[in-house]
């Protein structure tokens, strides 16, 4: 039967989910076998796929620090998904017991995966909620409630970008976001990159991806430089996430495997 | 995991090497130096456990656990553990006992059953997890999906405006309350409720403000008939359902509260605004009734409240209902009679007082309906009227007399002329002049054998352009007379400005002349006569019955009489068969 159009969308587990996914990559065990099966075709054409996971999670980790050391104390992470290891909170709040997160995905297991890890915690919070429709995150009661638009907040927009097409207009999103911004505030981006890859490899992955709700959508430097706009991007600019401020020399070798690019862009004024 | 690293001695070169060997394994939320002082504690704790005698196995179990605890948490991670354990272990930290491999094997298994425990425990709680959020997520969308159905169908039933149920559900309560088995003993009442001249409120204010009026009126209508339903059919019409009610008692009592609550003030952009509404009731048997006759006969009794001036409740009189009924559909048979030519005429001689000869003929319209028989005009004629049918039926009237008149002949030449009623629509239309002239040149009728009657009232609004009209018909020669002079708002202002050429005077004061003694009606006819033929004009008596009022008549001046006396109306050819 034809779901009715005013109807709230159904929580599909025949689908792999993105979010799910991710959490397979990082070790997690927060996932459905539709998903391992989706996450180990994606390792059998791009085996580094792990290991990209842990690079983008490890640039995410370095970043919350960084933000924090700017005396960044509101989050608004967008696109969080099952956020288990290494979550946003947990290392903003362990730095800063004050800061205060707001998270946001569109997928309903991961909102309500993340209503039980937060539960208890005030200064955290989850809405179910989607990139491509920023006035609706802006204006969510949650996010009101906890964030104050007035002072520094870091949009973290983390692995998301290439499940947005250009046809959802993610820089007009993006542009969305910065203008209820105060000066002081930040956006952090990262996204798998095509840049260096085979044909034949970005194929593959793209097939992974299309068994999904979300399909690939990779970009290269100079696009990603763009979404910025309006900021000051931070030292070193947009690089392999690897090459973001790493903690040993060693840990930035062979960067470009980690596939994303990132940087973090501060709002000036 | 937390260990400040200046808290214990630096890392040493096998907590390193272990760090390294790790690294990578899986993603370790922690940093680098986090993760060699969280290594350097566990070294330690191993090395202790080497020590001591005799060798405490929980160590290892502690240790495994530990590193799960800490993420180093992937098939990798335990390998690795185990190779640099077993490799490095015992020589970097420079241990010395008798029986060490024999320890360090319990140990390593120690290690990787509590490590493997961990994992495994961990690996079973986050399925869980998932599960359980999985679960949630389904009752989230199932009860967003129920919330949006319950929207749609109050959205569907209501009326956005003010909330109130709206005509949809309001049919189904009713026709629910009709039907159920169980109630056909019972009896149910319907108010239909219709502000009065609620066009005022959007005229003066704005549709905004009529809007607040409304939803104020919805809500105060609520209170006051709390216990029945009450809907919004649209417009500033609302409807109030009483399913159990012991006579008309109870649904003129709920009339009354709702006319009372929506009788008080409402403010309306600061301005304080008193409307009032009218009420439609009907109460019945449930036995026998069915919704739409219900609906059917409390809007019709709505439209008798409204009309007998707003304000008030009328109760539903099924005799009269029948009447109007009865009315309606004659009226609605009109068009369809007219074009079946179920139309015929009759006309009725006005005859000279002087010598008696025949001036004229009335025509008058008979329907031969073929139910009903033969209907005189005060049948339908009123109808026509009211429905604007008057406007086709009289075209037809005007046609067919000229057409008619146009193939008389007489022996002598002298053919009388042909008085044709115009109704106030008529002569308020415009083109009126086009059609009189196109229907003289089409029968071929000379103008000054067609007079056009109309009445008082006709006049009584100044428009200029049914005098102008008439005007333009009188210049044709047409005759002007009008009827029943001196009944209506006899206003004799525009006897001086309109191009009349006769008056016919009601019947009521010929009547009076049968009277021995009445003569103030003889006198009113005198003065009548005196002024019309001081201005030229001829005077015509209507309902003359017997040769003593025609002798009076003629003995005061009257020009014509018409009445059985004279003639009744009948079919063309018994007149013309005089003239013949």
């Amino acid at each position: 039967m034809q779901r009715p159009v005013w109807a709230p969308e159904d929580i599909d587990t025949e689908r792999p989910s993105v979010a799910r996914m991710y959490d397979y990559y990082l070790g997690g065990s927060h996932n459905f076998a539709v998903d391992r099966a989706a996450a180990r075709a994606m390792m059998e054409a791009v085996p580094e796929a792990p290991l990209m996971a842990q690079a983008n999670r490890a640039f995410l980790r370095r970043v919350v620090h960084y933000l924090i050391d700017q005396g960044v104390r509101q989050f608004l992470d967008i696109g969080s998904g099952i956020p288990t290891v290494g979550n946003v909170h947990e290392i903003a709040q362990r730095a800063a017991p004050d800061a205060r997160v707001v998270y946001v995905d569109v997928d309903p297991v991961a909102v309500a995966h993340s209503r039980e890890i937060l539960a208890g915690d005030e200064r955290a919070t989850v809405i179910q909620e989607d990139l491509r429709h920023p006035d609706r995150i802006l204006a969510h009661p949650e996010v009101r409630r906890l964030l104050d638009f007035s002072q520094p907040v870091a949009v973290l927009v983390v692995a998301v970008l290439h499940f947005v097409s250009d046809d959802d207009r993610p820089g007009d999103q993006l542009r969305t976001l910065r203008d209820a911004l105060a000066p002081g505030s930040h956006l952090v981006l990262s996204q798998a990159s095509d840049e260096g890859r085979d044909e034949t490899q970005r194929a593959e992955a793209e097939q992974v991806y299309r068994r999904t709700d979300n399909p690939l959508w990779v970009r290269g430097r100079a696009e990603m430089t763009a979404f910025f706009d309006g900021f000051e991007l931070v030292e070193p600019g947009v690089v392999w996430v690897p090459q973001w401020r790493p903690e040993t020399a060693e840990s930035a070798e062979n960067a470009e495997q980690a596939v994303f690019l990132g940087g973090v862009g501060r709002l000036g004024g | 995991m937390d260990e400040p690293a200046d808290g214990r001695r630096r890392p040493g070169a096998f907590a390193r090497a272990w760090a390294k060997a790790v690294a990578g394994t899986s993603y370790l939320p922690m940093t680098h130096a986090q993760l060699e002082a969280l290594l350097q504690r566990l070294t330690d704790e191993l090395a202790e456990a080497l020590r001591t005698e005799p060798l405490d196995v929980r160590a290892g179990y502690r240790v495994g656990g530990e590193l799960v605890a800490a993420h180093i948490a992937s098939a990798e991670g335990l390998g690795r553990t185990v190779e640099v354990l077993q490799l490095r272990l015992v020589r970097d930290l420079g241990l010395v006992a008798d029986d060490l491999d024999d320890r360090m094997a319990r140990l390593l298994a120690a290690v990787a059953t509590g490590y493997a425990r961990a994992l495994r425990d961990r690996t079973l709680d986050e399925q869980e997890s998932i599960r359980r959020a999985n679960l949630a997520a389904r009752a989230e969308a199932e009860r967003a999906l129920r919330a949006s159905e319950a929207r749609f169908r109050h959205q569907a039933t209501h009326d956005p405006l003010t909330d109130l149920p709206n005509r949809k559900l309001f049919a189904d309560r009713l026709a629910a309350a009709v039907y159920e088995p169980q109630r056909k003993d019972h009896r149910i009442g319907l108010c239909f409720l219709d502000v009065d001249r609620f066009k005022r409120v959007n005229d003066s204010y704005g549709h905004q403000a009529g809007d607040r009026v409304l939803i104020a009126m919805a809500h105060r209508l609520r209170r006051a008939v709390e216990d029945h339903l009450v809907a919004r059919l649209g417009g500033d019409a609302f409807v109030i359902l009483v399913k159990c009610c012991t006579g008309t008692g109870d649904v003129v009592a709920v009339a009354e509260a709702a006319l009372a609550a929506l009788a008080e003030p409402t403010v309306v952009d600061g301005h304080e605004v008193t409307l009032t509404a009218s009420v439609g009731i009907v109460e019945r048997q449930v036995a026998g009734a069915s919704p739409d006759e219900l609906m059917r006969a409390a809007d019709s009794t709505l439209h008798w409240a409204k009309a007998a001036g707003g304000a008030r409740w009328e109760l539903y009189d099924a005799e009269r209902d029948g009447r109007e009924l009865a009315r309606q559909a004659l009226s609605a048979a009109i068009p369809a009679g007219l074009e079946r030519g179920e139309f015929y005429l009759d006309y009725q001689p006005l005859t000279s007082l002087h010598d008696g000869s025949l001036l004229g003929v009335e025509a008058l319209v008979r329907w031969r309906h073929p139910q009903l028989g033969v209907l005189r005009p005060d049948r339908f004629i009123g109808l026509a009227e009211e429905t604007g049918l008057i406007v086709p039926l009289g075209a037809w009237v005007l046609a067919e007399a000229c057409r008619e008149a146009g193939s008389w002949t007489s022996a002598t030449g002298d053919l009388p002329f042909v008085s044709v009623n115009l109704a106030v629509r008529q002569v308020h239309r415009p083109g009126l002049v086009q059609e009189v002239s196109g229907v003289l040149r089409r029968s071929g009728l000379p103008p000054r054998r067609l007079q056009l009657e109309i009445t008082e009232s006709t006049m009584m609004n100044t428009a200029e352009e049914p005098v102008l009209a008439l005007r333009a018909l009188a210049d044709l020669g047409v005759r002007i007379a009008i009827d029943d002079f001196g009944t209506g708002y006899s206003n004799l202002a525009y006897l001086r400005d309109l191009p009349v050429t006769g008056l016919k005077v009601a019947g009521e004061f010929v009547r009076g002349l049968r009277t021995p003694g009445a003569h103030a009606d003889e006198r009113i006819l005198a003065s009548l006569v005196s002024l019309a033929h001081a201005l030229d004009l001829t005077v015509t008596a209507e309902g003359v019955e017997t040769g003593g009022q025609a002798e009076r008549l003629r003995a005061i001046g009257c020009d014509a009489g018409q009445g059985w006396h004279f003639g009744r109306p009948a079919p063309a050819e018994r007149f013309l068969a005089n003239l013949r």
